[in-house]
């Protein structure tokens, strides 16, 4: 029998880890950090110039539309994406025929690459070409913009969102429903639990921790939308329907200014993490509760 | 012990041989220079354009013709788009593995001079001779500090493309004033056809005709005050400019779905023949000419304003973004007479006329040799360029400034254009650009 848990072994097997995890994680954030202190913009020298690009950031209209629109999809994907992808689960659960091919299609847009999915919807969506808007001509209906304006396209990029995400959610919950013991299903139908009172007081405690988890990795891939506003919206008109880490990409990147690009790129680090450290605490107080 | 067992001794034995028969080749391979390999001379050619075969067909024929003509000499084409591209720049400026020769915008190209990445040319068009042939706007484009970082990549002739036969079966004629063209405008918009394609989703850039009319209203005697600080790009004259923009979108002149196509796709708009005009430039003629439209197919420098300031008679036909070389491509000979090879058949007669059969005005004073039907297009965008009294600025305005102020002037166009910013905050977003700086 060999012994692992002495310190140097435990040290020995973290060290590759470690290295990794330093080397893409660690390294980037800090490295995205330093350069969010300089005006870096690529083909010059960078210079320190201490934290005027976060104050920049606070006088910036198209910065702040990024933050609002973001945190907008956010909501609106927590309150219609959780609970439709745990009703679709809970459905796909019941006998209903041909199930498996209704799963099938249900995942199937999480596994189509969000470019693709963008350029499927920008021909739904247009405002001119669009089949929705043909859809609703007959019906008296003009032409809407649903990608080509300010007011409408945040909610177009949730709307797409949602859909292209919602089968890998209810996958998860899917798979977290399956796991659920038979037993105690069974013991709550004997005890004369309503379908509504098992799921009220059985199936959704216990599976608070996928809840938990889906919504997760929901609020991070919010915080990662880029190329559905890339195809569908370029993030116009004039930066109105601007992600996050869309308008980052455009600071960075088009603009070239790439300290200012950091900055964002920090915020976007830093909002994210509490975002989530928040949603764990409230899950945890919850549990605890 | 491996070592002390026989069995071990011959397992390993070609496994070791073959590795290092192995590292011996790959040994010499890294000891030759890329500029002999085979007896050639291997140069790089990076552009901002992802498929330059079918996108830059100019760039490439130029190539091949030179590769043909230059045996000895293998250029490395490559190619991302525009913001990619300049990305992939700044990290090779950064690691000093910047391309041979590569196409970048003026202002990056000044901050790489700055940094000695790139080649002072002076010398070397001096020699081939090819400075006499640039006009002398270009050559004061390109130069800083009294050095030449660069030379034209291809002619910058930009304007409205004109379909005449959809203003004549609309009972329209050619408009010549801005009033004219507002009038087209409504006229146009009351039967549902769209009188200027454009498309400002992922191509913001896309908009030379507006950029026009700001010589229109004496950007060119405003420039030096807009780069030292001295003159508001906030002015009456620019803000009347970005007025005249929003009395042609109320007039309906733009595409509802100006907002969310591409640039491409507004050139398509206008291939079918559901556009009047095209906000473009020379690079759309051979599209064009492939199309159904080429007969009908005009080129227009714009509107005049009664209320413009300065000269009105201007056609932009400056260069575009230039060619340069990267610094260390002086240290190798052997790349050096390569790249000076290049640069002399590229602005050639030979290569001028590949630029014009490929549907690019020439950059140099070659008189080009067009064929009336084929390139009716091109012939009728040099044509309008060439026509009486007119004149061309120095430069397009936006390639004079850094990148972000350029961004903010085409978001300040498209802005009015998709009613986003009224005329005073078009001018201010510009404004507050520049003040950054």
């Amino acid at each position: 029998m060999v012994w692992v848990s002495s310190p140097w072994k435990i040290a020995l097997m973290v060290f590759p880890a470690f290295i990794l995890f330093t080397a893409f994680f660690i390294y980037p954030v800090v490295y995205a950090g330093g350069y969010s202190l300089t005006d870096a913009a690529g083909f010059s020298g960078a210079e320190f110039v201490g934290l005027d690009n976060y104050l920049a950031l606070a006088e910036d209209s198209f910065f702040r539309r990024s933050v609002t629109n973001t945190l907008l999809i956010l909501v609106l994907s927590v309150t219609f994406l959780v609970p439709a992808s745990f009703g679709l689960a809970l459905l796909m659960q019941q006998r209903v025929r041909a199930a498996g091919a209704l799963r099938a299609l249900l995942f199937g847009p999480a596994i189509v690459a969000p470019i693709l999915v963008g350029l499927v919807w920008v021909f739904i969506l247009d405002p001119r070409v669009g089949l929705l808007n043909h859809l609703l001509e007959p019906l008296g209906v003009p032409p809407v913009q649903w990608i080509g304006s300010d007011s409408l396209a945040p909610y177009s990029i949730a709307v797409v969102f949602i859909w292209a995400s919602v089968g890998f959610a209810m996958t998860i919950f899917y798979a977290g429903l399956r796991l659920l013991p038979a037993e105690v299903m069974e013991a709550s139908s004997l005890d004369g639990a309503s379908g509504w009172q098992q799921l009220r007081y059985v199936t959704i405690p216990m599976m608070r921790e996928t809840i938990g988890i889906v919504s997760l990795l929901l609020i991070t891939n919010v915080f990662k939308i880029f190329e559905l506003v890339y195809m569908l919206t370029g993030g116009g008109p004039v930066h109105s329907s601007e992600t996050l880490v869309s308008y980052m990409y455009f600071v960075t990147f088009t603009d070239q200014r790439y300290g200012s690009g950091m900055t964002i790129a920090m915020v976007v680090f830093v909002i994210g993490a509490l975002t989530s450290l928040a949603y764990l605490a409230l899950s945890r107080r919850g549990r605890l509760a | 012990m491996p070592g002390q067992n026989p069995s071990w001794s011959r397992r390993l034995r070609r496994p070791v041989g073959v590795g290092l028969a192995v590292t011996a080749i790959l040994s010499l391979a890294a000891c030759s220079s890329d500029a002999d390999e085979g007896g050639k001379t291997t140069i790089t050619l990076s552009m901002q354009n992802a498929d330059v075969k079918t996108a830059d067909p100019a760039t490439w024929a130029i190539v091949e013709a030179f590769e043909d003509a230059n045996p000895d000499v293998d250029v490395e084409v490559s190619g991302q788009p525009v913001a990619e591209h300049l990305q992939s720049l700044s990290i090779a400026a950064q690691s000093d593995t910047l391309p041979d020769v590569f196409w970048v915008y003026k202002a990056n190209a000044e901050e790489m001079l700055e940094g000695d990445r790139l080649m002072d040319l002076s010398p070397v068009l001096d020699e081939l001779g090819i400075l006499d042939r640039l006009p002398d706007s270009t050559v004061a484009n390109y130069t800083a500090d009294g050095k030449v970082f660069g030379a034209p990549y291809q002619g910058l002739l930009t304007g409205l493309w004109v379909n005449s036969k959809v203003l004549a079966d609309n009972g329209l004629s050619m408009p010549k004033t801005f009033d004219d063209l507002l009038a087209v405008a409504r006229a146009l918009d009351a039967k549902g056809v769209v009188t200027i394609s454009n498309g400002a989703s992922q191509s913001a850039f896309s908009v030379w005709q507006f950029l026009v009319w700001l010589d229109r209203f004496g950007f060119e005697d405003k420039a030096d005050g807009l780069l030292d600080g001295s003159e508001k790009w906030d002015n009456p004259d620019f803000i009347r400019m970005y007025e005249h923009i929003a009395e042609l979108r109320d007039a309906g002149a733009f595409s509802s779905n100006v907002s969310t196509q591409t640039y491409q796709q507004a050139v398509d708009q206008f291939l079918q023949g559901k556009a009047a005009f095209l906000d473009s430039g020379v690079w759309a003629a051979s599209a064009i000419q492939e199309s159904k439209v080429a007969p009908d197919v005009d080129f227009w420098r714009g509107p005049e304003f009664s209320d413009g300031v300065g000269e009105q008679n201007i056609v932009m036909n400056v260069a575009s973004a230039p060619l340069v070389v990267a610094e260390k491509v002086a240290e190798d000979d052997a790349k050096l007479d390569a790249v000076k090879d290049f640069l002399e058949f590229y602005y050639s007669d030979e290569g001028q006329q590949i630029l014009v059969d490929n549907g690019q005005p020439p950059v140099t004073d070659y008189e080009p040799k067009l064929d009336p039907v084929k390139q009716s297009v091109l012939a009728s965008a040099i044509d309008e360029a060439q026509a009486d009294d007119v004149t061309s600025p120095e430069s397009q305005p936006d390639l004079l400034f850094p990148v972000d102020v350029s961004n903010a002037i085409y978001d300040s166009i498209y802005g009015v254009i998709q009613d986003q910013l009224s005329p005073s905050e078009a001018a201010a977003l510009v404004q507050k650009a520049l003040d950054n700086q």
